[in-house]
């Protein structure tokens, strides 16, 4: 479904006659999104400009993280840093470039602005982040990227350090907020110590274009679950088995084919009354197709036994599959509400149960797909939103139980995303939904698809337990 | 190693390498090949029964008539077994002909082979746009009406699109000239235009050298033209070039760029051609072999990252299979596409956080001493006929080796597509 305005902010003539005229139209910037499969280097020549509060301690991974990726770097900051760089630049042909921040070349505009504020530690120390980002917010290119590294708050010695590391969390918020107009967006990684290895998969992620809807988000990185020794960059998913429900339209439709395009074998789940889409899915992509409605009790049963007989268990679960019921609280008919608590959460919790009796094998992914409403609330979807805050608790509380067995659990929560479902809402209504975020457009299925990508990678290993917005930046939910 | 059948290079020889467009105008790919390879019999006055086969390496193909390396033995009457197949490989082509004889050799397949390559870039035929083929087929293979005719002039237009195309030497997948390629790897590298001129005019230097003293004589013949002139020398190299006549050339593939055509290699015209046998086939026909073969590699890198980077991966493999360390190496001959691609190479090479990180061990494969590097200078200054190149490489190094004072020797070279060649050889 096409977005109006997002067309007419792709004209260059009439994008020139609304701002002469300052017509009070929105004119979102057309987001870049990756096309193909994940790239060996997917910062291939992209101007990336680096600091680091002194102190800090990623600058290894994030030198040879962008060195590798294939990003031309430009650094600034003390000896430390040049040192870090010096290896890995001299090994990919990656050499960085010292930048005076008070004279910087006439043309220079980053792709992405990376800043490692592990080492702030004092109110004053921030400062370091006003130093290196104010003479770059002009500087950054549309549809770029600012990533800040911290640390836990919760992991700081004294109240002061928690504070510090905090005070990044308003700060990246607000940037997102700042730059969302031309495309870019600005996340928090805050690295646990000893786990700054484990950066680097989530450092090519966020600042690629697959991560085009993420914008203002914090995402935790841990060593809590044990990783492989080898992290493929390329055709991470090779020799996978994923399970994608509801997978036959929409979110799971391109969720399933983005598994497909990184090598995983997509077992396409979808209730036998989409036989017919699911069938076209599944062919287009390789994949199999696994007829079932997952609010049936025999399912997980059936699910499990096709999953092990056919394709000896499976490595990624998606759960995607949901409804929607809405209606106020007061009007609201029971059966409105088990079947949304029902099909959202309880067999979400059913299917899971029985894959974990040996189905899905160790060093697994979980996904779950949550909601924005299930963050912030909705009108007439008291249900829906206890349903997706519920997946929220049951996605923490897993990951810290599946931990030992290498399977991570994340959850996303997808914002305001071009699909069937939001097609239905009517159109003042739409249009308000659409603008209300920090890139001020909706967003795509392969968006939710690319971060689900993401959190299935064998590199992706270090995130367990968080739920990621994908929205934008909407401007409801914290 | 023990196993294998040791294959000695016999003899070799070369034409003199002429720029593009020049002296050997009228020679053909084929032409080239056939002067290369009867010159190559004559000297080594081998009986032509004990031939076996042919291998040719070629860039620029005849379109009609692709296996070069069997039009040579036909036109030259070598008895009817001598078969012979053409192979492509980009720069290295020549290599990957001698290469491909010596496997067959060591697999005992044969014992006497003739290996080599040659390229006319002066005849590179233009391509018409596939465009106007499929918009001719029906006039030319059916029974055209004159309203086919006119349907086919209307596919025609605009004319832009059908003019022929200039032949370039660009990749495939990424559309980059491969100048551009090396102009990027410099920046990577941090090769510096005065160190490329440098090394652009030690090479002609050398090889001037190497002609006045008539070690590259001896590797040349002279060739007749069909408008009977003889060519008897290499044309290309400049005694008299300087660093300082270099820094006054344009760069030539990008803006502040650092590549000039007097440190780059260029369009050439040539042939060279090697006879290699079985090391006892050798001894029993009464030769004295030059050098032999212990080891080569072949490797592919990213087109689209550093693409003549190959040998820098490529020259570590082939020291690897031969047992070997630089340190063990007395000679080192790296095809010179670009100075700024070989130094580049030498950098990876001399680079401890390079092998740590792109070859997994702990030290750097070494610095290569320049006193040992392109004795007689390379492709920059001598020329490089795309297919002929790594034969005449093999053919410098069997030469140097038959001398006495080197025992072991290295061979490098890039080729489009993100190729990179090496090989070992050893005296006899």
């Amino acid at each position: 479904m096409s977005d109006f305005f997002l067309d007419l902010g792709a004209n260059p003539t009439a994008r020139k006659v609304i701002k002469t005229l300052g017509l009070p139209v929105p004119m979102p910037q057309t987001l870049r999104r990756a096309k193909g499969p994940w790239e060996a280097r997917p910062l291939h020549d992209d101007d990336v400009i680096f600091g680091a509060a002194p102190g800090s301690g990623c600058l290894e991974v994030v030198a040879k993280t962008l060195a590798i990726a294939g990003a031309s770097p430009h650094i600034v900051g003390d000896d430390a840093v040049t040192e870090a760089f010096a290896a890995p630049g001299e090994a990919y042909g990656r050499p960085a470039h010292l930048l005076d921040l008070q004279e910087l070349p006439e043309r220079l505009r980053a792709r992405a602005l990376v800043f490692d504020a592990t080492g702030i530690e004092t109110t004053e120390g921030l400062r370091a982040l006003y130093d290196f980002f104010h003479p770059l917010m002009r500087r950054l290119a549309p549809c770029g990227r600012v990533v800040v590294i911290g640390r836990p708050p919760s992991s700081m010695k004294t109240p002061v350090a928690a504070a510090a590391q905090a005070a990044l969390e308003g700060f990246i918020r607000s940037v997102s907020k700042e730059v969302g107009k031309r495309g870019s967006t600005a996340q928090l990684v805050r690295v646990d110590r000893q786990a700054e290895g484990r950066l680097e998969a989530v450092l090519r992620f966020l600042l690629s274009a697959r991560s085009a809807f993420i914008t203002g988000q914090p995402l935790r990185v841990s060593k809590k679950v044990k990783a492989d020794a080898t992290i493929p960059f390329v055709r991470p998913l090779e020799g996978k088995v994923a399970l994608v429900t509801g997978a036959a339209r929409g979110i799971g439709a391109a969720t399933a084919q983005l598994l497909a395009d990184e090598g995983a074998h997509v077992v396409v789940l979808d209730r036998p009354a989409d036989d017919g889409l699911a069938s076209q899915i599944a062919r287009k992509i390789g994949g199999s197709v696994l007829l079932a409605d997952v609010s049936d009790p025999e399912a997980p049963e059936k699910i499990a036994a096709i999953l092990e007989a056919k394709h000896g268990g499976v490595d990624i679960v998606v759960h995607n599959a949901g409804i929607t019921r809405d209606k106020t609280l007061a009007n609201m008919k029971p059966e409105l509400w088990d079947a949304t608590l029902d099909i959202n959460l309880g067999a979400v919790e059913r299917i899971t149960d029985r894959l974990l009796e040996g189905t899905l094998h160790d060093g697994g992914r979980l996904i779950l797909l949550s909601s924005i409403a299930g963050i912030a609330g909705n009108m007439g979807q008291t249900n829906y939103a206890a349903s997706k805050s519920g997946i929220v608790g049951y996605t923490k509380a897993m990951a810290t139980q599946l931990a030992k067995r290498g399977i991570t659990v994340n959850a996303i929560a997808p914002g305001f995303i071009e699909t069937r479902l939001t097609a239905a809402i009517p159109v003042m209504i739409r249009e308000v939904a659409r603008r209300m975020s920090n890139l001020g457009q909706g967003g795509l299925p392969r968006d939710i698809g690319d971060a689900v990508t993401f959190f299935a990678s064998p590199g992706a290993v270090g995130l367990t337990g968080n739920v990621l917005r994908v929205c934008g930046g909407s401007l409801v939910g914290a | 190693m023990t196993n294998k059948r040791r294959v000695v290079v016999v003899d070799g020889i070369r034409t003199p390498f002429v720029k593009a467009f020049s002296e050997y105008l009228k020679m053909d790919t084929i032409a080239l090949g056939d002067a290369t390879v009867k010159a190559l019999l004559t000297r080594t006055e081998l009986p032509r029964e004990e031939l076996e086969g042919m291998v040719w390496g070629g860039v620029i193909l005849p379109g009609l008539a692709p296996n070069v390396g069997r039009e040579i033995a036909l036109d030259l009457q070598l008895p009817p077994h001598v078969e012979a197949h053409t192979v492509t490989r980009a720069c290295a082509s020549g290599l990957q002909a001698i290469t491909s004889a010596v496997m067959t050799i060591e697999r005992g397949d044969a014992d006497v082979m003739i290996a080599g390559g040659s390229d006319s870039t002066s005849n590179a035929e233009l391509k018409l746009p596939q465009k106007v083929v499929h918009a001719l087929a029906p006039l030319a293979f059916g029974k055209a009406t004159p309203k086919d005719m006119l349907g086919v002039l209307s596919q025609l237009m605009p004319i832009t699109e059908i003019l022929p195309k200039m032949p370039k030497i660009a990749e495939r997948t990424t559309g980059e000239v491969m100048g551009e390629a090396a102009e990027r790897m410099a920046a990577r590298n941090e090769v510096s235009r005065e160190a490329q001129d440098e090394f652009a005019v030690r090479s002609h230097h050398r090889a001037a050298a190497g002609i006045r003293s008539g070690v590259l004589r001896e590797e040349v013949f002279a060739v007749e033209t069909p408008e009977g002139k003889t060519v008897h020398a290499d044309t290309l190299v400049r005694a008299d070039t300087s660093v300082e006549q270099l820094a006054k050339l344009r760069a030539v593939f990008a803006k502040n760029g650092t590549l000039t055509a007097g440190n780059s290699s260029p369009l050439t015209d040539g042939a060279a051609a090697v006879l290699l046998m079985y090391e006892d086939k050798a001894k029993a026909l009464g030769y004295t072999p030059k050098a032999a073969f212990r080891s080569f590699a072949y490797i592919g890198v990213d087109p689209s990252d550093q693409l003549l980077m190959g040998p820098a991966l490529a020259m570590p493999k082939a020291l690897d299979r031969a047992g070997m360390k630089l340190s063990d190496i007395d000679m080192v001959d790296m095809h010179e596409a670009f100075a700024a691609q070989v130094l580049a190479v030498l950098k990876m090479l001399g680079s401890d956080a390079f092998a740590k990180a792109r070859l997994g061990r702990d030290k750097a494969v070494g610095e290569v001493d320049p006193a040992k590097l392109n004795l007689y200078g390379g492709s920059v200054s001598i020329g490089h006929p795309f297919g002929a190149t790594g034969a005449r490489m093999v053919n410098t190094v069997a030469n140097e080796l038959a001398r006495g004072d080197r025992k072991t020797a290295l061979l490098g070279i890039c080729a489009a597509g993100g190729l990179g060649a090496a090989a070992v050889m050893e005296a006899v």
